[in-house]
């Protein structure tokens, strides 16, 4: 991804970890309607509180992006949080918003591993072998 | 709430262009300029600091503070009156700084500044969403 591009990705990203955050604060208990029976029959803590928690930990996403600092491990996070909420608020009308985060966050994260965690994924390391013109058997 | 959805957007690309020109800083390089090419110029002037406080700090505590204080508002975090008045004067201050940041690229400096001019601009922008606000 051309530089400009990830910088433009990630603000806007962001901003919209930021916003979300501010409005589950603004009404938790509205936005905990969004979850399914079930998910919200498996919560140890009232409703209120798990959603201002949702709310901490999508402001924190959005600081990291906004800071660009560790931005792979907020976008890893927020696409974490993301299938979560996607697998607990089930299909609706906005499913297909919440897929277009998905895939922007993983986009945004696959950008900006950094080479040690890139080492550590072993296709990625035996394609730079093969790229390199070695046989990842011999290595 | 829509003024303070533009608002807090307007200050969090603040946030971002801010620390962005202080790592830069920080490190001794140079920023990127797309356009102008005058920003190394503009940035080491001895226009670049009011008192002993670098203007990307005083820029960066502006928009955190813009961002927090619209964050308040829409959350219902009390004194509001208190908080809109805050804001609202604020970004009166920094629109009428931007304006002499401006002048003093035009006319002393003779060097455009790309990240000056767009936070002048996120500036104005968010005194005219205030503006207008305040009229309908």
């Amino acid at each position: 991804m051309k530089k400009t591009s990830f910088h433009f990705l990630r603000v806007g990203l962001a901003i919209t970890f930021l916003w979300i955050g501010v409005l589950i604060f603004k009404n938790p208990e509205a936005w905990g309607g969004y979850l399914q029976p079930w998910a919200a029959g498996l919560l140890p803590i009232p409703i209120a509180q798990a959603m201002i928690g949702t709310a901490i930990l999508d402001i924190t996403i959005g600081a990291f992006l906004l800071l660009d600092f560790l931005p792979w491990l907020a976008a890893f996070v927020g696409a974490i949080h993301i299938i979560i909420v996607l697998t607990t608020s089930g299909i609706t009308d906005i499913t297909v918003r919440d897929i277009g985060l998905l895939v922007a966050v993983l986009a945004l994260m696959i950008d900006s591993l950094p080479q040690w965690v890139l080492n550590k994924i072993w296709f990625v390391k035996k394609q730079q072998m093969l790229e390199m013109g070695q046989s990842p058997e011999i290595k | 709430m829509t003024s303070y959805a533009l608002l807090f957007t307007l200050s969090a690309i603040g946030i971002s262009e801010t620390v962005y020109l202080i790592r830069a800083r920080i490190k001794s390089e140079k920023p990127v300029c797309p356009i102008g090419g005058g920003c190394a110029l503009v940035l080491t002037s001895k226009y670049n600091k009011i008192f002993i406080v670098p203007n990307d700090i005083l820029g960066l505590l502006f928009y955190v503070a813009a961002s927090f204080i619209s964050a308040f508002l829409v959350i219902g975090v009390g004194p509001l009156v208190f908080w809109y008045f805050i804001l609202k004067l604020s970004v009166a201050f920094g629109t009428i700084l931007s304006l002499f940041f401006t002048y003093l690229q035009w006319r002393v400096v003779h060097a455009w500044c790309f990240w000056c001019l767009m936070s002048a601009f996120t500036i104005w922008f968010m005194g005219t969403i205030i503006l207008v606000s305040s009229l309908i």
